[in-house]
Parts: C-alpha cells; structure tokens; sequence
C-alpha cells in the first residue's frame, strides 16, 4: 500500500514533498499561496491524467471534461441547494466515473490522432451542450459560488488553507499514481500500450483494464476540478471546459515524461513557473507571452528529449539516490519460487487440446480448409509446411486471436475440464500460453517486468509475480538479463522472452510460433535443450517452426499444413519420406527427378 | 420547400470554403502520415497576413490570398522541414504533441502581436448578395465554392498527370518503395506539408470578407476540417470534398431545424459515430 520509506528514492521523495509544502508556509504572501495552490492542483491534473495518458497511452486531449463536471456539479449543488462542496466533490467524481465509462468503451480502440480527436470532440459536445442548457447551467456567462466561508464550504479568507487543500488532493493523486504503477494494474497498462496482442495473450482483459483507467484518471481529474473550480469561486464553460487547459495537462506530462510517477510532477513545476514569470515579467508585450514558452518548450522537448525530464535525467538521479544510505537493513531479497517438482506422466493417450474441422476465410482467400488436430499430454506437435500455407492462421484461431467460421476448439483447462473459449485472455486463464512469431518485448520494461506481466495471471502480489519470474528465468536462461531494459535484448534474448513470458502464466499448453527462427546454431541447440525441458515439466507443446533439423529433433508428431488444410500427420521419419510432402515444398519436378 | 433548397445552396456553398482547408488537411495526413494539429493556426496566421496586405497596400484579400499562398508554403515546409522530419520515425504521440506545440506558439505569438481584437480586413467584392430568382447567394461563398472546385480539379491533375504528383502518391503508399525507386522523398515531404498549408492561406484570402480573424479562429475552422476528413476519410482527396459538402449542408440545416448553437454537436456527433463505426470514413481505404 506504501512505498519503502527507508529507502533512498521513497525518503528523498518525502523531504521533497515536504520541501513543496514549507515553501508557500513560510513565504505566506498572496503571490506565494497562489503560485502553489496553482502548481498542486496542476501536479495533481498532470498526475491523473498520466494514468490515461502514460500508463494506458490513450493520448486524451479533452480532459476538461472530468475538471468540468466536477466544478460544475459541486457549484451547481452549493448554489441551488445549499449543498456543501465536500459531498458536490464526491458527486462530481461519481458522475465523472460514468461519463468516463460512457466515453471509453466505444473509444478506446481508437489509436494516436483518432483517439485524441475524439476526445477534443467529446469535450466540445459537452461544452456547447452546457452553454445551449443555459436556464440551469448559466450558460456562456458561468456561475458564482455563494461566499459562505469556512471548511463546510472550502471558501478561506487565509489562503493558507488552500494550500493545504491542495496539497492534500496532490498527495492522494499522486498515491493513486504511484500504487498503480507498482501494482498488476499499472503493469497490465503498460503491457497493452506497447503491445495489445501480446498483453491479451498473457491474459489481459484490455478492455476492462482501459476502462479502469479512464474511470480512476477522470475520478481523481473530477475531485481537482471541484477543488480549483471552488478555489476560484467561479465557474464558466469557457475555463472550465477548456481546450487550452487540456492541452496544458497533456503538455506537462509529456515534459517531464510520459508513463512515469514522478515525471509529471517535475514537469509541472518546472514549466508552470516559468510560464507564469514570463506572464509577469513579460505582460507589457502581450497576454500570449505564457503560452509562447509553453508552446516554445513543447517543441524544444519532443525534438530533444522526447522522453521527457524523466526518460533524461531519470536514470542519473536513480543512481545518484542507489548511493545514499538505506535506513536500517535491508529485506532479503526474494528467492526464485522452486520449479514444481510433481512428477508428469508422459502420456499420448490423452489429448490436451482438440481442433475439429476449423475453416477460416479471409475475403475470397481459403486461409484454413477444414484443419482438424488433436494435442496429447506432455508431447511436442511439430506443425510444418511452405510458406503460405497457413500455419499462423491456425495458430491465431487455437489461441483465440481470430474465431473460426466453422468448427469448434477445445482445451482440457486447468481443472480437468473440457471448454471452449474465444478470447486471448480467457485461454490464457484456462492454460495455453503463446508466442509470436515477430519477437517484441514490452519496451520500457526490464526482461523481469516482462516475465512478471505473464506472472501476473494468478497473483495479484509484486513478490509472487517476481518469484514466479525468476523460476521461469532460469528455466529461459535470462537471469543475466533479468534487469536490462527488454529492447537491448539480443534476436535470441527476445525469443527466449516471448517464451518466458507466455511460460510464466504457467501454461498446460503452449503455442510457439517459429521459436528458432534467425538464431545462430548454438542458439538454437539451447532453444531446444529448453523446449525439451519445458516439455518434461509437464506442458503439451505446439510449434511451428521452419527449422527442419530442430523439428525433427524435438517432435513427437509431424502435422503438414499446405494451402489451409492438413497435407499429413504422423512420425517424423514418415512425414519427411513421405512423397506429398516433399512435393508440397519443392515441387512436382523435384520428386520426379 | 423553398427555405429546405436555399438552406441546402447555403450549405454546399459553406462547404466551399471547408473543401479548401480539408483538401490541405488530408493532402498532409496522406502523404506524410502525420496529423497537423497546428493547421487551424496555419489558417489563423494566412488571414493576419491577409488582412496586414489588405490594411498596409490596400490589396483585396482575392489578390492578397496569391502572396499569402506562397508565405505559408514555405511556412509549411519549414515546419516539417524542421520539426516533423527529425520525428518521422518517432511515436505518434511525440508527432501529436509537436504539432500541438506549433500549434500553441502561433496561437500565443498572434495574441501577443495583434492582441484578442476582432480584426476585418477592407473588402467590397464578395460580401453583397445577389438574387437568383427566389433564392440569393452572398458573392464570396460563390466564388470561394468555383475556386474550391478548380483547385480540387487541379489537385487531381497535379497528383495524376505530373511526375511530383506521382511521387507525392507513391510516397503516400509507400515510403520505402518510393525511396528505393529514386524519389526523394524529404523533398515530397516538404512539398506535400508545404502544398497543405498553401491550401489553407489561399483559404484564408477567399474567407477574409465573410470572416474576421482573431487568434482563436483557426480552432473554430480545425475542428470543423477535422470532422470532415475523418468523414471521408483520412488521406483521401474526393473524401475531403464530399465530407465538405456534407458537413455544410448538415451544418446548415441543423443551425436551421434544431438550434444555431447546437449545429457543432451535431456534426461532432457524427464525427464520433464515424469514428467509432466506420474509422477509415466514406471513401477512405484502410491504412494498415
């Protein structure tokens, strides 16, 4: 629930915050109070926006509309019916919650452009709606908050009490922030922005976990909203449902980095002070000079440092915080989790997975005709044929990525029981893990992460998830690797990933698409070392794999696919001796001659 | 029955004035596959100019808009030139946030130099109506809507029949290939950009005696043009003139039959529906 408070970077971040709230305290002049009320509101609508925008990376630029509603149903409330600003608060992040479930679930497979203009449209709808509802929201003039002062009301003649509002909504943004990123939530986002197909395959439900998001993002967004708008006792749908003002969130984050806790911050109270002097020193020239260095600094971040303050400078001050003292000892670190020791009966008796007359088209392309195989436990089925012929397809259609137009799929789960499913993530729970034939890890997180998001599947807790990591890294050879970023990975480094990945959701059946391809020999006499050792743990194993030598080595069975349907079946020395097939791959000629 | 046909050449004629800006929009989309957010501030600072030439030599802004033209190519291909090439290979979110940076300075920089005021720039020619029998048309939406279509037609010559047309098409299919076949295509790049912001300062010309500028109006005229290009589709030319069209005609009739301030969440709604319906719009082919 909480950081580490006797570590370096958690007791350093403490002082800092500390720092932010002493500073207006002392100064206590107007200028101050209202500069750090000004920045904490702007952290905190950075920081909740993050969660959207960085963690998800569904780029929102209309996030007004949750600042929006929460200023307007907490002033609505207090100006009609007397009801304090506290509970308008709470009703303005509940209403928020549904319009941002309203708003996500036919938006968020929108990408990039799409999606952010969809959200400047949303916010314009809203905005026009309130002006054209002028006989209870006032229209284009806005409304005054009544001055009743005092806490009931979050009206303070001492400004000082605003301060520490607004630290306090900061903190709370910023510990949602914070334990969402260490949680499975935050790393289940993360996964889906870099690689949805990946993320599902591990069994990330992406549609619930985007919504989540956007509830969390627009709640919090809401609660700001309700504070600043009452801060200002005014409120209007210019300023409230502001483009500029969304715009302005986004930017922020986007300066001090995207998808990180602490980027935000630093983002904000770098740019905003300085927006603000220029707005003071420079307001002889004009009103825009604030949004010119905004404007300015924007471009100068994306062509310089698009990751941000913290992409930048991010790993200098970790390690300048790894040299300060922890404070008392430090907690053991995890041991990996023992492999299971349970002793697997081979068995080709029983089938783990059956596939009855699957068909598939794409268009007028015949991409699968009438494809039936079975699985039995504890064998390795080699799936061979051209190029072409449809191998992957088939693949997508076991493991739910596309659904068959004909013909039925089942998987003996977990449990024993037979079912059928048609989701990536809802095999994945029952137990067949995948890979992809075009290895890409979830950039930005280290191989650990990597693994540990596969991990994720059956426990909700960091140190489980790490323990589970680590088995699985042994079994992969990549405890070397385990805290490099994933993209420095070498071809062979990433191929053992995608298999430690789809291996720690601990499968009972496993789909490897084209493992070994574009490995050097002693790659790829290590991959198959561990494909048997998978093997022997008790996992039935799918491969499809254009390396001859190593599919002859590791199967147990042979399946041809050409042009979409089973060529032949069998043993390996049969299959290859076997006329049709070396027809199939080196023509008619060739078997001839 | 009278007022449904005038409302419906009101609309056509709007829809004029949005050909020009779309076909610029979604020329930029196409072939440098990047969403210039900024283009409303490009518009925006074609009419200051406009209006600067019109006020300081005393030139119509239908001559002013030649010299604007040529001011916001190279505007343009600076632009991308500058800031867009070094982040072709970027994430798009990166490529979002620089053209929202541009975006941002323009709009803050015509504030600083011209102040919020609501400027006209002097015009005579194109603000009188004439009558056509029972129905009237204002001067300047006619001539805006017959020069939104020959330049639509010239924007087809040009992609079709001319070598950098050609180039402009096969980069916008392919950057790679084009590349390997010879075409440079920074150069593309910068034509393709600069070409774009053209459209929209010769836009600027035909709008200055309807429309007074202010630092705000790009937005107003952006978000309509992104509308329509997502109506008919990103990156395609015929899509950009048919969603124009359509998009003044329902902006008209939903000014009309529902209410004048609600015409934008009308066509925003659609906005959201094609999005979320129909993402590669009317005409629009898939990008993958």
């Amino acid at each position: 629930m909480f950081p580490d408070f006797r570590s370096p970077k958690a007791y350093v971040s403490v002082i800092l915050l500390a720092v932010m709230f002493i500073v207006p305290v002392v100064m206590g002049t107007a200028f101050w109070t209202n500069l750090f009320v000004l920045l904490f509101v702007f952290a905190a609508l950075t920081t909740a926006w993050n969660i959207v925008g960085g963690y998800a990376g569904q780029l929102s630029l209309g996030h007004a509309v949750f600042y929006g509603i929460g200023g307007y149903t907490a002033t609505l409330l207090t100006a009609n019916f007397g009801i304090t600003p506290w509970i308008g608060m709470i009703a303005g992040a509940l209403i928020s919650g549904v319009v941002a479930v309203v708003i996500s679930y036919p938006t968020l497979r929108l990408k990039g452009p799409f999606f952010a203009l969809s959200t400047i449209a949303i916010l314009e709808v809203v905005r026009l709606l309130v002006i054209h509802e002028e006989s209870w929201t006032g229209g284009s003039s806005g409304i005054s908050l009544p001055l009743n002062i005092g806490w009931t009301w979050i009206v303070f003649r001492d400004k000082i009490n605003y301060v520490i509002i607004a630290f306090v909504i900061f903190l709370l943004v910023l510990w949602a922030s914070w334990f969402i990123r260490k949680s499975r939530t935050g790393h289940y986002l993360i996964a889906i922005r870099e690689r949805e197909d990946a993320a599902r395959a591990v069994g990330v439900h992406t549609v619930n976990m985007k919504i989540l998001a956007a509830v969390v993002s627009a709640m919090l967004t809401s609660v700001i909203g309700t504070f600043h708008i009452t801060y200002l006792t005014f409120v209007d749908p210019g300023s409230a449902f502001s483009l500029e003002l969304s715009i302005q969130i986004a930017m922020f984050a986007l300066i001090g980095g995207l998808g990180t806790v602490a980027g935000p911050i630093a983002g904000t109270f770098l740019v905003l002070p300085i927006a603000e002097l220029a707005r003071g020193w420079l307001s002889a020239l004009g009103n825009g000079m604030h949004g010119v260095v905004y404007g300015v600094i924007l471009v100068a971040v994306v062509l310089t440092i698009p990751r941000g303050l913290a992409g930048a400078f991010g790993p200098m001050i970790e390690r300048m915080l790894d040299r300060l003292p922890y404070l008392g000892t430090r907690p053991v670190k995890q041991a990996a989790a023992p492999a299971s020791t349970e002793k697997h009966v081979i068995d080709r008796e029983s089938p783990v997975l059956k596939a009855e007359h699957l068909f598939k088209n794409f268009g007028g392309l015949r991409a699968t005709n009438d494809v039936s195989l079975t699985l039995y436990r504890n064998e390795i089925l080699g799936m061979i044929g051209p190029n072409g012929a449809g191998k992957t397809t088939v693949f997508n259609l076991l493991s739910g990525f596309l659904s068959p137009d004909k013909g039925t799929i089942t998987l003996l789960d977990r449990n024993g029981t037979w079912v059928k499913c048609t989701t990536p993530d809802d095999l994945a729970h029952k137990g067949m893990g995948r890979t992809f034939q075009i290895a890409r890890p979830f950039t930005g997180l280290t191989v650990l992460e990597n693994i540990m998001l596969g991990a994720f599947i059956d426990t909700s807790k960091r140190d489980e998830a790490e323990r589970i990591a680590l088995r699985v890294a042994e079994q992969t050879d990549l405890v070397k690797y385990l805290n490099t970023e994933a993209r420095n990975l070498t071809v062979g480094g990433m191929k053992r990933l995608e298999i430690a990945r789809a291996l720690a959701t601990g499968p009972k059946v496993l789909l490897l698409d084209e493992v070994m391809a574009g490995l050097n020999p002693t790659d790829v006499e290590k991959a198959i070392q561990m494909i048997r050792r998978i093997r022997d743990s008790g996992v039935s194993i799918l491969l499809i794999e254009h390396m001859m030598q190593a599919t002859m080595a590791l199967s147990d069975r042979i399946i041809v696919i050409n042009e979409g349907a089973v060529l032949v079946s069998g043993l390996p020395q049969e299959v290859v001796e076997n006329p049709a097939v070396i027809e199939a791959y080196l023509g008619k000629e060739y078997n001839d001659a | 029955m009278d007022i449904f046909i005038q409302l419906l050449i009101n609309g056509l004629l709007l829809g004029g004035a949005y050909i020009i800006i779309s076909l610029g929009l979604t020329l930029i989309f196409g072939v440098v596959r990047v969403v210039n957010f900024a283009h409303g501030e490009f518009l925006m600072v074609g009419m200051y100019l406009v209006y600067l030439i019109a006020t300081q030599f005393g030139v119509h802004p239908y001559l002013g808009l030649i010299p604007v033209a040529v001011i916001l190519f190279a505007l343009g291909a600076l632009t991308q030139k500058c800031i867009i090439q070094p982040l072709l290979n970027a994430d798009e979110h990166i490529q979002i946030f620089a053209t929202v940076g541009v975006s941002t300075i323009l709009l803050n920089l015509a504030l600083v130099v011209f102040g919020a005021n609501v400027l006209r720039a002097p015009a005579d020619l194109g603000t009188h109506a004439v009558s056509v029998g029972t129905f009237t048309v204002v001067t300047g939406q006619l001539i805006t809507f017959i020069i939104a279509i020959v330049l639509a037609v010239l924007l087809h010559v040009f992609m079709h029949r001319t070598y950098l047309g050609r180039a402009l098409r096969a980069v916008a299919q392919h950057r790679y290939a084009a590349l390997l076949m010879g075409v440079n295509v920074n150069t593309v790049y910068c034509i393709a950009f600069g070409l774009g912001t053209a459209f929209v300062g010769i836009a600027a010309g035909l709008l200055a005696p309807q429309y007074p500028v202010f630092p705000t109006v790009g937005t107003y005229f952006v978000l309509t043009a992104f509308v329509i290009v997502v109506l008919g589709g990103m990156g395609s030319l015929y899509g950009a003139v048919a969603g124009s069209l359509i998009i003044g005609v329902v902006d008209t009739l939903a000014g009309y039959y529902i209410a004048p301030d609600l015409k934008e969440v009308v066509y925003f709604g659609i906005f959201l529906l094609i999005l979320v319906l129909r993402p590669n719009g009317l005409f629009g082919t898939s990008t993958e």
